[in-house]
C-alpha cells in the first residue's frame, strides 16, 4: 500500500492540478491494491452454478474497492483538500528495524531465501528483547546512552520475569 | 424476573469465587496500567495483554480480559485528564474539559467524577446486558444466513456513518478490510486465497496482528514525530479527590443521559464506545443552559462522555454474547480469546455454558466496583507512570507488543505482519483514512462471506432472498437509509461539526 507515497513526486506529470493530494494518491493506492488482489485471486474458481466459488467474494470486494478507490481519487482531483503530511523517516525506520530484528532473532532466520547470504541463529528472548529495545530507542531524537542501557536491561528483565516465569509461556531464553 | 435474579445469583457465585475475583482485579489493574500509557488505546491494550490470559481456565481468562478492557478504558481517561494526550479515541472528548479542569487545579474532581460516572453507567449496563441477553438470544433463533448477512452489513454501514471524515473514504476502508479478510484458506474448498504460498498466511492474517499494527505500532511511529513539549503533564499535586456536593449535583443529569445514550449506541453493531462518548458530549453541550462553559472545564463535559463510553463498552457485549457478532474491534479480540479456549461465541454460550455467560456479566459489575476502589487511591501511581519520559516508554511498548504478538502463535511471521500493518497505519493517517471501519470489516469479513454464500446457496442463487425475508429486508432498508442520510450534504456538515469539537 506504499505505492501512493512513492508516486507522489510524479504528481507534476498531470496536466491539471491535483486539488486534494491526500485523497488523490490515497485513492490511486487503493486502486493498485484492488488490481493486485484481482490478479492474485485470478486463478481461483469463481461462481459455479448458484454456489459461490472461492474466488467470487475476493474478486467482488476487489472490484468494488477499485470503483470506490477511483471515486476517492476523482474527488481528490476536483475537490480542494489538505496536502499530504510530511512522512518522517528516522523514527519509522528504527522502529521497523527493531521489530524486524526481534522477529528474525527470536527463532533465527535464514536470509538466503531472499538472496542475502546471512543466517541468523535463534538467539532467544533475552538478546532479542534487548536488541529490539536498543534499536527502537535510537529512533528517538532525545536518546541518551546510559539511561537507555539501564532501561533496556530493566525491560528485558521485566519481560523475562513476566512471560517466562510468571506466565510460563514457552520461550527459549538464550542462544542455543 | 425471578429467572433474571437466579441467573445473576449464579453469575455472582461464579464471579465471587476467589480465583475469579483475583483475575478480575488483576485484569483491571494491568488494564489500567497499560491503558494509562499515552498513545496506547483499548484495542492495543487488549491485544497486547491477550497472551497473558492463555494459561488460565476459560471463565477466568474471559473475566480477566473483561477486566483489562474496563481498566484500559479507565486508564485512558486518566491520561486524557492529566496529560492532554488521549490514550485512545474514546477519551478524546474527555480531554476537552477534563484537562481544563486539571489545569484549574480540579484534577481530583475530574478523575473522581469520571470514575463515579463510569461506575453508575456500568451498573445500569450490567443489568441491561443481563435483562436483554435472554430475549435477544431468542431473537437469534429467527436469524438465518440472510439476516446475519444483512445485520453485519448494517453494522458496517453504521461504522461508515459514524466514522469521522469522508463517507466515501470510510466505505473504501470497509472494502479494504473485507478484501484483507479474504486472505487465507477458503472456508468450503480449502483453496488458498491470495496466500502466495506463504504457509503462515494459509490461516489468514491474524486479527491481533492487524490491530496491533494499526493501533499500536502506527500510533508510536506517529507519536515519534511530535516533540516532547506537546505533552504537558499537570504538575500540581492532586488534592481533594472527592468531588464536592455541587459537582455531584451538576453532573448527575449528565451521567444519567450519558448512560442511556451509551447503552443504546453500544448495542448497535459498528457503534460502540467512541461514538457514544462523542454523541453524549455533543448532546450535553446542546441542552446545556450555558454551552460556552464547555471546553473550559465544565464537569458535565467529563461526566457525560465517560458514562457513555463505559455503558457502551458494556452493552457491546450483547451482540457478541447473543448473536456471536463482534460489534467492534475489542469484541473481535474477545472472539479470538474465546476461540482459543474452545468457546464459539453465540446464542449457545448462554444455554450450554451458563456459568461462563452469567459469570462474565457479574464480573463486569465487580470489575467496575474494583476500578472505582483501586483507581482513586492509586491515582498517584498512575501519575508517576505518566512522568516516565516517552523516549523510554515507547521502546518498552514496542518490545512488549513484539513479545505479545509472537507468543500468540509462536510465530515470527506474525510480528513481521504487525510491522507491515504499522506502516500501513502510518500511511492511512497521513492520507486521512480512518482505520476503525477497516478493522471492523476485517473482523466481520469471513462471517459475512460465509453467511452470504450460505444464504445464496439456500435460495438457489436467487439474490432477492435478502429483500423477501422481512427481517433481512428491514435491516437492509435501515442500512440504505443511513447511507443516504450520511451522504446528504446538510447532514454531513452537521456531522463534521460534531467531530470538529
Amino acid at each position: 500500500m506504499a505505492e501512493g507515497t512513492k508516486s507522489s513526486p510524479e504528481g507534476g506529470r498531470f496536466q491539471f492540478k491535483v486539488r486534494g493530494p491526500q485523497d488523490f494518491y490515497g485513492g490511486l493506492a487503493l486502486i493498485a491494491l484492488a488490481i493486485f488482489a484481482i490478479i492474485a485471486s485470478g486463478e481461483l474458481p469463481g461462481q459455479h452454478g448458484f454456489a459461490f466459488g472461492p474466488g467470487t467474494a475476493p474478486r467482488m470486494f476487489a472490484t468494488l474497492l477499485a470503483v470506490v478507490g477511483g471515486l476517492v481519487a476523482l474527488s481528490g482531483l476536483f475537490i480542494d483538500g489538505p496536502p499530504i503530511g510530511h512522512f518522517a523517516l528516522k523514527g519509522p525506520a528504527y522502529v521497523l528495524t527493531a521489530i524486524l530484528l526481534f522477529a528474525g532473532m527470536i527463532r533465527g532466520i535464514d536470509l538466503q531465501m531472499i538472496g542475502i547470504p546471512l543466517k541468523i541463529p535463534a538467539l532467544g528472548l533475552v538478546l532479542s528483547t534487548f536488541v529490539a529495545f536498543m534499536v527502537s530507542i535510537m529512533g528517538s531524537t532525545e536518546m541518551r546512552w546510559v539511561e537507555s542501557l539501564i532501561a533496556a536491561v530493566a525491560m528485558t528483565a521485566f519481560c523475562v520475569g513476566l512471560f517466562v516465569y510468571l506466565l510460563g509461556l514457552p520461550f527459549q531464553l538464550w542462544p542455543l | 424476573m425471578t429467572d433474571l435474579l437466579a441467573n445473576l445469583a449464579l453469575g455472582f457465585q461464579v464471579a465471587a469465587n476467589p480465583y475469579n475475583l483475583s483475575f478480575c482485579l488483576l485484569g483491571a489493574l494491568v488494564g489500567t496500567l497499560v491503558g494509562v500509557l499515552p498513545g496506547i488505546g483499548t484495542v492495543a491494550t487488549v491485544a497486547m495483554l491477550l497472551p497473558i490470559t492463555f494459561g488460565l481456565p476459560p471463565v477466568g481468562a474471559l473475566i480477566m480480559l473483561a477486566g483489562i478492557y474496563y481498566g484500559a478504558q479507565y486508564g485512558g481517561s486518566t491520561t486524557s485528564i492529566l496529560v492532554n494526550i488521549p490514550g485512545e479515541a474514546t477519551s478524546v472528548v474527555t480531554c476537552l474539559d477534563g484537562h481544563q479542569m486539571a489545569r484549574q487545579g480540579r484534577a481530583g474532581a475530574a478523575l473522581s467524577i469520571a470514575a463515579i460516572g463510569s461506575f453508575f453507567a456500568g451498573c445500569v449496563a450490567t443489568v441491561l446486558v443481563a435483562a436483554l441477553g435472554g430475549p435477544l438470544t431468542g431473537l437469534a433463533l429467527l436469524f438465518g444466513p440472510a439476516e446475519y448477512f444483512a445485520l453485519m452489513l448494517l453494522g458496517l454501514i453504521f461504522a461508515v456513518v459514524l466514522a469521522k471524515g469522508s463517507v466515501l473514504k470510510s466505505v473504501a476502508m470497509v472494502l479494504t478490510g473485507l478484501l484483507l479478510s479474504m486472505v487465507g484458506s477458503d472456508l468450503e474448498t480449502g483453496a488458498g486465497r491470495m496466500t502466495f504460498d506463504i504457509a503462515e498466511l494459509s490461516d489468514g492474517i491474524g486479527f491481533a496482528n492487524v490491530a496491533m499494527g494499526l493501533f499500536g505500532f502506527a500510533e508510536i511511529i506517529r507519536n515519534l514525530e511530535m516533540s516532547a513539549e506537546s505533552r504537558e503533564i499537570v504538575n500540581t499535586k492532586i488534592s481533594g479527590l472527592m468531588p464536592t456536593r455541587q459537582d455531584l449535583i451538576d453532573s448527575s443529569g449528565a451521567i444519567a443521559r450519558g448512560t442511556i445514550l451509551g447503552s443504546l449506541l453500544g448495542i448497535l453493531p459498528g457503534g460502540g464506545a467512541v461514538v457514544a462518548s462523542f454523541a453524549a458530549y455533543t448532546f450535553e453541550k446542546r441542552i446545556s443552559k450555558n454551552p460556552e462553559r464547555f471546553g473550559r472545564g465544565a464537569i458535565q463535559g467529563v461526566a457525560a462522555p465517560e458514562s457513555a463510553n463505559n455503558a457502551a463498552a458494556q452493552t457491546s457485549f450483547i451482540p457478541l454474547l447473543t448473536l456471536g457478532i463482534p460489534p467492534n474491534a475489542v469484541m473481535a479480540l474477545m472472539v479470538g480469546a474465546m476461540t482459543i479456549h474452545g468457546i464459539v461465541p453465540g446464542p449457545q454460550v448462554m444455554t450450554k455454558q451458563p456459568e461462563l455467560f452469567w459469570g462474565m456479566i457479574a464480573s463486569m459489575w465487580l470489575g467496575n466496583l474494583m476500578l472505582i476502589i483501586i483507581n482513586l487511591p492509586l491515582v498517584g501511581v498512575w501519575v508517576t507512570l505518566l512522568r516516565v519520559p516517552y523516549r523510554l516508554l515507547f521502546p518498552s511498548i514496542i518490545v512488549f507488543c513484539c513479545i505479545g504478538i509472537y507468543s500468540i502463535n509462536n510465530s515470527p511471521t506474525d510480528v513481521v505482519i504487525a510491522a507491515i500493518f504499522g506502516l500501513v497505519g502510518y500511511w492511512l493517517v497521513k492520507h486521512d483514512f480512518e482505520p476503525a471501519p477497516l478493522v471492523l470489516a476485517f473482523v466481520l469479513g469471513p462471517l459475512m462471506e460465509e453467511n452470504l454464500r450460505r444464504a445464496m446457496l439456500i435460495a438457489r442463487g436467487d439474490a432477492t432472498v435478502f429483500a423477501t425475508r422481512p427481517i433481512s429486508a428491514g435491516l437492509l432498508l435501515v442500512a440504505a437509509f443511513l447511507l443516504v442520510l450520511a451522504a446528504l450534504p446538510m447532514i454531513r456538515k452537521r456531522r463534521d461539526e460534531v467531530f470538529v469539537e
